[in-house]
């Protein structure tokens, strides 16, 4: 949980509201806004305030100092210019779990974007819940795959649950997942993030709208992340939809130590370590996707965020 | 709504889904060109000059899960369980079987139209002298070779019903 910490004198707090170059801070019950101090602008060269950072301020509402996270998932940034450079993005900090969320449909589950988020979860050593929202809109085979997969990601050792805010379904084993943590709902844009924290706390009433008819995609309605306590205990954080989440630090060589399942083969390759499970023989990794202890599926997210690390 | 036919799409890596898709042999170090005009298939996935592929694909032709990745030999050839459409052969197209070095997968794949026609005659050849039990598993995966003795009917295939070397309908 996120928690404040008086230090002495100093005016300590949780950000748990950020637009740009505004932040609500909480401290106890109260909540102040505040802006970046000069120094602490002109000392970072990019954002370098996210929500859930503990931080300080002066009488003027001038955040002055942001104290060490416990983790934080990031992501690369956009590039501001052709041939410039990608900075970190900050997207939530001093978080206890991760609750990446897919839509079972419309729009359909990127798997992709799923391992991305896991192995980000994995290198920030945040656990992670994987949600998966409007399983009233498959049926038959296409319910049956979902659920294959699901399975799937909990045999390698992920919490999933499967929910429908029509129908309530998973919704009371999410809120017991929830309960007494700080958790962030990360995810693409339309599938449900919003929807899914209006169904776990009524009284929020925030908005949410309906995936385009025309492309079938989200239409970006949550725009700022921000924290809501739950009554229940706990809190989550509800971040806009993501388009693209690029890795930030994470090396090519640590990689499959963030795919869980492929632990247990590292270091027993015939390169030992310095195999990178692409082309080389004798490779463990490989062989074990042959024989069916890896997905090939989660091999081949393994390829391709190697082929951009 | 969604449709699920392409519901678990993940995307290759870039070096697989390269602009042009040429590649060079791993096993003769020839480079082979995938340009439809010159081999006739839209899908290129041996070379043509020593007809080797490779164990790229896990569940369906074009999935590139496989990784496994090793060499693939033709050992035979075979004709395709469906009838070709628009011709009055009763028999489907001729095909090539490939078997996997590693792990003993077993493919069957199109001819191309720039496929060396010695090597295919030579596959042929050299099908008489499989290992039973490499008989045993194309038994369990359904694939009956072609007999040298059939070396007629694939001139047929290869050349047409008007070649010279072919007994004439």
């Amino acid at each position: 949980m996120y928690a404040n910490t008086n230090r002495g004198n100093t005016n300590t707090g949780v950000i748990i509201r950020k637009t740009r170059n505004h932040y609500l801070i909480q401290t106890g019950s109260d909540c102040i806004e505040g802006t970046l101090s000069t120094r602490l602008k002109n000392e970072a060269d990019f954002d370098c305030v996210a929500v859930g950072d503990v931080v300080t301020w002066n009488d003027a509402a001038q955040i002055t100092e942001v104290l060490p996270r416990r983790n934080w998932l990031s992501r690369r940034g956009a590039v501001p210019m052709p041939g410039g450079y990608a900075q970190e993005q900050v997207l939530i900090a001093n978080v206890d779990q991760i609750v990446p969320v897919f839509a079972a449909a419309n729009p359909r589950p990127a798997w992709n974007l799923l391992d991305r988020f896991l192995v980000s979860a994995e290198s920030s050593e945040i656990p992670a819940l994987i949600c998966l929202t409007k399983m009233d809109l498959v049926e038959g085979d296409q319910l049956a795959e979902i659920e294959a997969i699901a399975s799937e990601y909990a045999a390698i050792g992920y919490d999933v649950v499967l929910t429908s805010t029509a129908t309530g379904r998973g919704l009371d084993d999410l809120k017991s997942r929830l309960q007494g943590r700080l958790s962030a709902l990360v995810g693409k844009s339309g599938v449900g993030k919003t929807s899914l924290l209006n169904a776990v706390e009524p009284g929020l009433g925030l908005r949410v709208q309906s995936t385009s008819k025309a492309t079938g995609k989200g239409r970006h309605t949550t725009t700022m992340s921000e924290i809501f306590t739950l009554a229940s205990g706990g809190a989550i954080a509800d971040t806009p939809g993501i388009r693209e989440f690029g890795l930030w630090d994470v090396a090519e060589d640590d990689l499959a130590w963030f795919f869980p399942e492929m632990r247990p083969f590292l270091g027993h390759c015939k390169f030992n370590l310095g195999c990178r499970h692409d082309e080389e023989p004798g490779c463990a990794i490989r062989k074990a996707v042959v024989e069916g202890q890896i997905s090939p599926y989660r091999y081949q997210s393994y390829l391709k965020l190697r082929d951009e690390a | 709504m969604t449709t699920f036919a392409t519901q678990r799409f993940y995307t290759r890596p870039g070096k697989i889904n390269n602009a042009s898709g040429d590649f060079v042999c791993g096993h003769c170090g020839t480079f082979v060109s995938v340009n439809v005009a010159l081999s006739g298939v839209g899908n290129r996935n041996h070379c043509p000059y020593c007809l080797s592929s490779r164990h790229m694909d896990q569940f369906e032709p074009g999935d590139r899960l496989s990784a496994c990745k090793a060499r693939m030999e033709p050992i035979g050839l075979t004709f395709k369980r469906t009838a070709k459409k628009y011709t009055g052969h009763h028999q489907g197209e001729l095909m090539l079987v490939h078997l996997c070095d590693d792990c003993g997968k077993v493919s069957i794949n199109r001819i191309a139209a720039d496929d060396s026609i010695k090597e295919i005659l030579s596959v042929l050849e050299r099908s008489a002298g499989l290992a039973a039990d490499t008989r045993d598993l194309l038994d369990r995966n359904g694939v009956t070779l072609l007999d040298p003795a059939q070396a007629d009917l694939v001139h047929q295939c290869l050349f047409g019903v008007n070649y010279a070397g072919a007994p004439r309908r």
